[in-house]
């Protein structure tokens, strides 16, 4: 591995770029969900704090700071404390391997004397590039299982443990189809990339009446719409969303497994799920709606190219995000043994039909 | 130089946790610091050329198999079994032939199994080579690995159900609240 | 590149450590979680072979073992379910039916 210091610079400006956007993430989302519900509500929201209320982020982080941090005294003091950094630690890694623009090459810059990128250099906007890309993705989302289970067993608490064994049971059962269903994705692709995922993407399938092209995003294929959609009420119920959130169900269990935690441990929890929000929704543009690709149009591999990209990848996430909001304060809460009903004998079957389905599209020459 | 570092870093985790695993009493702990263990594990995996095993690693054993016994500990509340100690005689001869047995592998790997260089080419080991061996060579075994698991579903179902009568709730166990007995 | 035998070195005080935890612990899960870290260790020497002969054979052999290693745990931690329900404790030592 040849490294020079250009490489370890790009690499860490990468990860600045993306970590910066990830990480305002969860205050944006704030103003969003309480602007959003109340809208879909019909009352006003906050519009207090500054214009449209768009500071209430900024006033809910300093409350946060401030209030009294109270750990029960039965709790077993360094789970109880680390328990949120496992909520954390998939959203906030999985991102690496997720494309986010164009790769694009940057020529030979000579600034004063010196010379900058010697010979020109390509520039690919994904932190790492593994061969292994969506299994690295697995990996660390299937880690989010134990900041619930060791949130809810630390507080000593039974309300706590009864919410934080219903919410990891439903995790790891609706890890299969998740998993399951973005296999479908990568059979079309053929390849566990997912910059060959997303580049498989940028052509065009079908053509309607000669005029129209239709991108080949996998959501726009006869095989893979139900993977889309399996996928996303997946997600939804990795991050504990509503209507899959009896977790947290906030009439019944008092607040699930984040009862007992207060000030930033609970900010810390609540921002967790935020990002880990976002991360589930760059997977489902990356597998299903074509990435970075701008749909009609050829980007050039260029720098403009590669922010034009960038910028249709957060737009994507974002009216995804927004998804996420409105099934909120739209759909009803599941009961729990529907909810465990459904992953294990709908989604799961139904994951597994559709693997045969695709399989059997790419043997026919279909796809 | 870079892996040199990254090499000792991790096999020092490794180690490091896999004593905690072996010597603290209480089993959630050890049961976590098995999960440090892994990971380090699945770093050496990376340095091995083999990513697709380093990913698998991760997420069977660490994110499905040790959920499951955090499970187990947590629901039975089994940190406050109390473990009493081992007799001395058993531990002494514990220790002193595992130290054995361990100095006897690897004064014998220093001497027989130092390699003086790796062969020409790079070592391909990612999804498509491992498919392809797999559903050629050894498709008996997979077959065969599928049925072991559906055996084991069913050997696990049949032999936690309780006995019939005694069906309890999930209430009793957590009468016992984590932090109930004096800590 | 790193030297094979460093792998098989920190294989066998993997292993050695295991076998420390599976003849002086008397925790039923203790000793499972001590058995997990040696088949670990052995997965580990698989690979270091696999990479040094170039050869798949070995990333084959610990896929399928840990498959395996799934299933045993599966159905020892139902064992040690049962023995709990039964006898109320997990201490190996308590499970002396079949003693003489």
């Amino acid at each position: 591995m040849a490294f020079d210091t250009t490489d370890v610079l790009l690499s860490i400006l990468k990860i600045v770029i993306i970590l910066s956007v990830w990480l305002t993430v969860a205050p944006i989302m704030l103003w969003v969900e309480r602007r959003g519900s109340a809208l879909i509500q019909d009352r006003p929201g906050p519009n207090r704090v500054g214009p449209f209320g768009l500071f209430q982020g900024l006033a809910d982080a300093v409350k946060f700071l401030m209030k009294e941090d109270i750990v029960p005294a039965q709790a077993h003091k360094w789970l109880y404390t680390i328990a949120p950094t496992f909520g954390l630690l998939p959203a906030l890694t999985t991102i690496a391997v997720v494309p986010w623009g164009r790769a694009f090459h940057i020529r030979e810059l000579h600034i004063g004397g010196f010379t900058l990128f010697e010979g020109g250099r390509w520039f690919n906007p994904i932190v790492a590039d593994v061969s292994a890309g969506i299994l690295v993705v697995f990996a660390l989302a299937s880690l989010a299982v134990y900041g619930v289970t060791i949130a809810g067993w630390s507080s000593a608490n039974k309300y706590s443990m009864f919410g934080a064994i219903r919410a990891s049971a439903q995790m790891i059962s609706y890890e299969l189809a998740l998993t399951l269903a973005a296999v479908s994705a990568l059979l079309v692709a053929g390849s566990l990339r997912l910059t060959d995922v997303v580049a498989q993407q940028t052509t065009y399938n079908f053509v309607l009446f000669d005029l129209i092209k239709i991108p080949a995003w996998n959501v726009f294929s006869p095989a893979m719409w139900l993977a889309f959609i399996i996928f996303s009420v997946a997600a939804f119920a990795e991050t504990n969303r509503l209507p899959f959130d009896f977790a947290e169900a906030e009439s019944e269990l008092v607040a699930g497994y984040h009862t007992e935690y207060s000030s930033m441990k609970f900010a810390l929890f609540f921002m967790g799920e935020y990002m880990s929000m976002a991360t589930m929704s760059a997977l489902v543009v990356t597998l299903f709606l074509g990435g970075w690709d701008i749909p009609w149009y050829q980007e050039p591999p260029t720098l403009l190219g590669g922010i034009l990209s960038f910028i249709s990848f957060l737009l994507k996430v974002g009216v995804l995000m927004f998804v996420f909001v409105w099934v909120r304060w739209t759909i009803p809460r599941l009961k729990y043994d529907i909810l465990m009903r459904l992953g294990w004998k709908v989604f799961l079957p139904l994951a597994l039909f559709n693997i045969v389905l695709v399989a059997a599209f790419i043997a026919a020459g279909w796809i | 130089m870079v892996e040199f570092a990254i090499f000792f870093l991790f096999a020092a985790i490794a180690v490091i946790f896999a004593l905690v695993v072996v010597l603290h009493r209480n089993p959630v702990v050890g049961a976590l610091s098995l999960v440090a263990s892994f990971f380090a594990l699945a770093v050496m995996y990376v340095l091995l050329d083999a990513p697709f095993l380093a990913a698998l690693q991760v997420i069977v054993y660490a994110g499905a198999i040790m959920v499951l016994f955090l499970f187990v500990i947590m629901l039975l509340n089994l940190q406050h079994v109390a473990e009493p100690n081992t007799r001395p005689i058993q531990q002494f001869l514990g220790y002193t032939g595992a130290a054995a047995f361990g100095i006897g592998l690897i004064y014998f790997i220093l001497k027989y199994a130092v390699f003086t260089a790796l062969p020409e080419g790079p070592f391909i080991a990612d999804a498509r080579a491992i498919g392809f061996r797999m559903f050629e060579a050894y498709i008996f075994p997979f077959e065969m690995v599928s049925i072991l698991l559906l055996a084991a579903i069913v050997g696990a179902l049949t032999l936690s159900g309780r006995a019939v009568g005694h069906r309890a709730s999930v209430g009793t166990e957590l009468d016992k609240a984590p932090g109930a007995e004096a800590r | 590149m790193i030297p094979t035998h460093w792998f098989l070195i920190l294989s066998a005080i993997l292993f050695t450590i295991g076998v420390v935890g599976v003849l002086t612990r008397k925790n039923g899960i203790t000793i499972f979680m001590s058995i997990e870290l040696m088949v670990n260790a052995v997965n580990l020497t698989f690979l270091a072979y696999a990479r040094q002969m170039h050869d798949l054979h070995g990333l084959m052999f610990v896929f399928f073992i840990m498959a395996i290693a799934a299933a045993e745990a599966a159905v020892g931690l139902a064992i040690f379910i049962s023995l709990y329900h039964h006898r109320d404790t997990i201490d190996v030592d308590e499970a002396n039916l079949m003693h003489w």
